[in-house]
């Protein structure tokens, strides 16, 4: 992990080979949550002071000097294993460090006009703000071709703002503070000369404090190699850290993404690379981990002798809209399977980490994906969704679409089984599926368990003893859930057995509000947490899985199944999950339950 | 026992049928309709052991699809079934055995032609236990309709002779009465003795003398005390057998017609998640808590005379001890399941006076108002030492449960009324987030927890992460929650029993080697206690028990689930 800016600048050159240096995230993710330890659960959401100190302290952690201090405390917290010693002395550390406010951050959108950064980056980084998880100096930068002047894109800004439902007291005050801090600079995006401006207002704003700075690519990927190379050399911080998140798509194959981290990696080390994969920011998928690895009763089910298949799936019910542009030259297997549904999948399946931290977690899902065999194409289906007309509305085709070529084969929805060759997933079918313009919109991780063998109640279950197993459902949007289905009995005299949920409904558990994914990951990436970025081998693993099937439906001009607009997608995805014995759980009992 | 219930005799309730099945019209509960019928109506082939053959096929078979068919009431042909509450002018027979039987008939789920009779000493006319019964027959909340139709019908059936518990005449008279009623019909017979202990076999003699069955069958149910120590209960279990054998015994222990009590082995038995966690591996400790918030109220004499431990621990606790904990049976079938039960109870360790507190609730002023102690009842002598709560660790011997201790604790004038089973499982070993859960990872384990009363409920509770940009963790729950899920009213214990008894499914019975079993892991210490004279540990009424239970808790590195976290 990379806590303080020492390591990009020091050109610590091992990349993502190096996996044990400096602290364990851990004492990041201490720091950002405030006082999360053993002894006082509060998170820096909860209690305003603990917020503050944490903001301090992550400012703390940034200072050139807090490397070692983190260094030298965090691998006795690790090793000795007990965990109440560890965060009062290391805390109040980070806190003394941090009362030099010697360092700054900058966050530079580039593509400051586009829908990303209007919808989601801004008011993200707002988010951060409001709830104090931000440093205290910061500084935040739009960058694009148009001009624009500051006080235009805070109008911009401005309008995508929103302040939390719980919590709205000085909610403009809040926006009035955060939107001093934005400015704007228009540049073209290949030119250094435009960057070096750029870098000379920065250096206004830094002062004479430690630089840190973070470039967002909300922008096309074929000009990602020149915003980094202008970026990198004439924006860089020469005293702080420098990281660019980068966004997909990453390549169109396994050579494409070679390229562009190739390319990347002219201009910068691995670990100034973020690439994000916004699913991982979800809260349900945070919190994968965290129901496997915290509860005794879910790791030992979690095999091959008791799970018979694993189902991903998203669905939208909408389809392109007019935007079909860009999603026509990836597909939906780019778009959502090969990088969301694959992460997913990957922390579902992994080993136990050795530990939390950022290098262990990656190791151990390039494992999974490593172990995967690449897909084949009998174990794929496409479809595209077809014009429809339900209730007097008629919802048009993909190829209706402007933006889309009229004989376009690209598929709007896929589903895929998939295989891990190890030791705890051997003959276990994982299933994805992903479409567009569907009859729902979701996205959710279900868990089917085998049959309890020689049933006592076999009787009650009829001849397929596999439609009454239990089912663990994780939702993860919307409306957030983890329930698991189990047979129980209804009450009554009878000996009646139905299916019920254990039910964890996070709107009636959590009152707060579920951040969204970018706030996340934009703090991980100003906090240098890579846990949720993929590395580069992580991508060229996932690649490799889908890179020959991909080429495979290109080049046989393999031509989708058509789905009605708003259905429930093509009969094919059935008969593929029949094949390996499985029945899709979203299609299936559901919704009687 | 004859073996035959009254659906097990094909050959006497459907003689056409059963000599030629095939040729027969359709019949509502023929034979032909054993096995594809979904709903109550059911035919239940039994060998002459009294051992079914269909193990889970009790006329309310199994079905998961919800489809139970509505064809109402089975129709008996010939059979009859009589009911004689004997005691019939006490408590339990008002407050439970009559509303229990009419709440089976308002479900259709009695007989045809049924009668019930009231017997007691004291003089009553037919109409005078009618109006005694009424007072407290009430319809099902969610099906209010016909209810005083259904309640009439229900008390033109229902009888009284008055007669001495101890007089063979008295039953011969009942007999003649109960001929009249039979008309002629295969005559069943289930006698309830809702009577003190003292008379039970006075009333089982005289009764299975001269008021036995001729042709069907007669059973006899009986309720705790069954005795009060080893002896005492084999000496009962001695007497009853010379006038019944073990068949027609029904020995209820009304905690095992509990829904959520029931539900265990559906929970253990047909969900894959649960059973490899089911031993010693995963599970830390096994709680078994009952708790009322009142004391004996002027009604101590009883109680006095038993304890808490008798009361509810040796019966109670221990069989829903003995379903949670007993191996996988071969079948649902009755002497399968409690064969293992058995096994259960042989591989328990006696119960040790150390492994014991026992605490006797004292009076106690709150806001302005003030309760007894247990002395203070008149019913109870004022130097009595009967223990009012109890916390107990017992340990079962065998491969799956070696070392886990299972800590049962009852109590009466708590400060709650619940009856729950909570099983902590252990610490995930080499937790990644151990740093989030501090220094005693035995705070965040797991726990699965049936709350058996009130507010039926199952949860498991599990660490989650707390929505937010932090990395914070807590322990929620994954709930099922039977009012929310399950809209209609949970039948009470008595009325399962009471249709199990007419059925002959034994399932919720005690046979008599496990009574012998669940009186030898007790006996040694009640006696010792008794000897010794222990003093209980006195605790306020309305308090959370003695701290005793606290020391016994921790001896074994435990918590009390219910008093921890929440409630």
């Amino acid at each position: 992990m990379a806590l303080s800016c020492m390591r990009c600048s020091a050109g610590a050159g091992n990349g993502a080979g190096s996996v044990r240096r400096g602290a364990p995230p851990a004492a990041l993710s201490l720091v950002r949550c405030g006082l999360r330890g053993p002894a006082a659960a509060v998170g820096c959401r909860v209690a305003a002071a603990a917020t503050a100190a944490a903001a301090k302290a992550v400012k703390g952690a940034m200072d050139a000097g807090v490397e070692n201090a983190v260094r030298s405390v965090a691998p006795s917290k690790v090793e000795n294993g007990s965990p109440s010693e560890i965060t009062v002395d290391d805390f109040e550390d980070l806190i003394s460090l941090s009362e030099n406010d010697e360092s700054t951050v900058t966050i530079t959108v580039v593509g400051a006009s586009g829908d990303l950064a209007k919808k989601k980056i801004f008011p993200a980084l707002f988010a951060l703000y409001y709830e104090d998880c931000l440093p205290k100096h910061f500084t935040i930068f739009g960058y694009a071709r148009s001009k624009m002047t500051d006080t235009e894109l805070r109008n911009m800004v401005s309008r995508t703002l929103t302040c939390r439902i719980d919590k709205r007291e000085n909610c403009n005050e809040k926006m009035e503070e955060f939107l001093k801090r934005c400015f704007y600079h228009s540049g073209q995006y290949d030119s250094e000369e435009h960057f070096r401006d750029l870098d000379k207002k920065l250096k206004q704003h830094e002062g004479s404090r430690v630089s840190n700075r973070l470039f967002y690519l909300s922008i096309p990927p074929n000009i990602f190699l020149d915003v980094v190379k202008c970026a990198s050399i004439s924006a860089s911080s020469v005293n702080g850290w420098t990281r660019v998140i980068v966004e997909k798509p990453f390549g169109r194959d396994s050579d494409s993404s070679a390229a562009l981290t190739r390319g990347l990696k002219q201009y910068l080390l691995e670990d100034q690379i973020f690439r994000i994969d916004h699913y991982l920011g979800k809260e349900l998928v945070e919190n994968l981990s965290v129901l496997r690895f915290s509860n005794l009763v879910f790791e030992p089910l979690w095999s091959r002798q008791y799970i018979r298949n694993v189902q991903l799936i998203f669905s939208e019910d909408f389809g392109t809209e007019g935007r079909g542009g860009y999603f026509d030259r990836y597909g939906i297997i780019r778009d959502i399977m090969q990088n969301h549904l694959l992460q997913i999948l990957a922390i579902f399946a992994m080993e136990t980490p050795i530990s939390l931290e950022a290098e262990d977690i990656r190791n151990e899902k390039v494992k999974v994906l490593r172990s995967m065999k690449p897909l084949q194409l009998e174990d794929v289906v496409i479809g595209q969704y077809k014009s429809h007309t339900k209730g007097g509305t008629t919802y048009p085709a993909y190829t209706d679409d402007k933006t889309v070529p009229k004989n376009s084969l690209t598929p709007t929805f896929a589903a895929a089984a998939l295989f891990i060759n190890n030791a705890r997933w051997d003959g276990v079918p994982f299933l994805m599926k992903a479409g567009k313009a569907l009859h729902t919109k979701g996205a959710e991780i279900r868990v089917q368990f085998r049959h309890v063998p020689g049933i006592l109640y076999k009787r009650s279950f009829g001849t397929d003893l596999d439609t009454s197993t239990n089912e663990l459902v994780i939702h993860v949007q919307p409306d957030e859930a983890i329930y698991l289905k189990i047979n129980n009995k209804i009450p009554g005299l009878g000996m009646r057995l139905d299916r019920s949920k254990l039910n964890l409904h996070y709107a009636a558990r959590y009152s707060k509000e579920i951040p969204d994914a970018y706030e996340r990951l934009l703090l991980d990436a100003i906090e240098g947490e890579r846990r949720l970025f993929i590395r580069s081998d992580e991508l060229d693993a996932a690649w490799e899985l889908f890179t020959p099937l991909l080429k495979e439906l290109e080049e046989k001009r393999i031509a989708p199944e058509l789905y009605p607009y708003g259905s429930r997608g093509p009969v094919g995805a059935h008969y593929l999950a029949a094949k390996y014995n499985v029945r899709w759980g979203d299609l299936t009992t559901e919704h009687k339950a | 026992m004859a073996a035959t219930g009254l659906r097990f005799r094909p050959g006497t309730v459907f003689p056409s049928h059963a000599a030629n099945p095939s040729t027969q019209p359709y019949h509502h509960c023929s034979p032909q309709r054993m096995h594809a019928a979904k709903g109550r109506c059911r035919l239940k082939a039994q060998s002459s052991n009294g051992r079914p053959q269909i193990s889970a096929s009790s006329f309310r078979d199994v079905v998961i699809d919800g489809r139970q068919s509505e064809d109402g009431a089975p129709e008996q042909g010939g059979a009859t079934v009589s009911i004689t509450v004997v005691g019939a002018s006490g408590d339990l027979a008002k407050k439970k055995i009559f509303p229990a039987l009419f709440a089976l008939f308002y479900e259709d789920c009695l007989p045809e032609h049924f009668t019930v009779f009231g017997y007691a000493r004291s003089k009553m006319s037919d109409e005078e236990l009618r109006n005694m019964i009424s007072l407290t027959l009430t319809c099902r909340i969610d099906q209010r309709e016909n209810c005083s139709d259904k309640m009439e019908q229900f008390l033109k059936r229902c009888f009284y002779q008055s007669g001495q518990y101890n007089s063979e005449e008295g039953f011969s008279e009942l007999d003649r009465k109960l001929r009249e009623k039979e008309a002629g019909k295969l005559p069943n017979r289930l006698f309830y003795l809702s009577i003190p202990p003292n008379i039970f076999v006075d009333v089982v003699r005289s009764a299975s003398r001269t008021a036995s069955s001729s042709s069907g069958w007669t059973r006899f149910i009986v309720e705790k005390p069954f005795g009060r120590d080893s002896e005492s209960s084999g000496e009962l279990t001695r007497s009853l057998k010379k006038y019944l054998d073990e068949e027609q015994i029904f020995r209820i222990d009304h905690y095992l017609g509990k829904e959520l009590v029931e539900n265990l082995s559906v929970l253990r038995f047909s969900n894959l998640v649960f059973e490899p966690l089911w031993s010693r591996n995963y599970i830390r400790n096994v709680q078994l808590i009952f708790s009322e918030d009142f004391g004996t109220e002027g009604r101590g004499g009883y109680f006095d005379n038993y304890g808490i431990i008798r009361d509810i621990m040796q019966n109670h606790l221990l069989q829903i001890l003995a379903l949670f904990a007993m191996e996988t049976p071969v079948s649902l079938a009755a002497e399968d399941i409690r064969n293992e039960k058995v096994k259960v109870l042989r591989s328990m360790r006696k119960l040790r006076l150390d492994d014991v507190v026992v605490g006797q609730y004292k009076g106690h002023s709150k806001g302005g108002k003030s309760y007894p102690a247990y002395v203070d009842d008149p019913t109870v002598p004022s130097g009595s030492i009967t223990p009012t709560f109890a916390a107990a660790a017992v340990f079962i011997d065998n491969a799956r449960w070696d070392g886990v201790p299972f800590l049962m604790k009852a109590g009466k004038a708590l400060h709650t009324r619940r009856a729950e089973i909570r099983v902590q499982f252990r610490r995930v070993p080499g937790n990644l987030y151990r740093r989030n859960i501090g220094a005693d990872l035995d705070k965040a384990t797991n726990e699965l927890v049936l709350r058996v009363q009130p507010d039926e409920a199952i949860y498991l509770k599990i660490n989650n992460k707390v929505p937010g940009l932090g990395m914070r963790l807590d322990s929620s729950e994954l709930n099922l929650l039977y009012s929310e899920r399950y809209r209609r009213e949970i039948p009470d214990a008595y009325e399962r029993l009471l249709l199990d008894a007419m059925e002959g499914e034994r399932r919720l019975f005690i046979r008599s080697d496990e009574l012998d079993a669940a009186w030898a892991i007790f006996t040694p210490v009640l006696r010792e206690l008794e000897e010794r004279r222990v003093a209980p540990e006195l605790y306020p009424y309305g308090s959370r028990g003695p701290v005793g239970a606290h020391y016994l808790a921790a001896n074994y590195n435990v918590r009390w689930g219910d008093i921890s976290s929440d409630t």
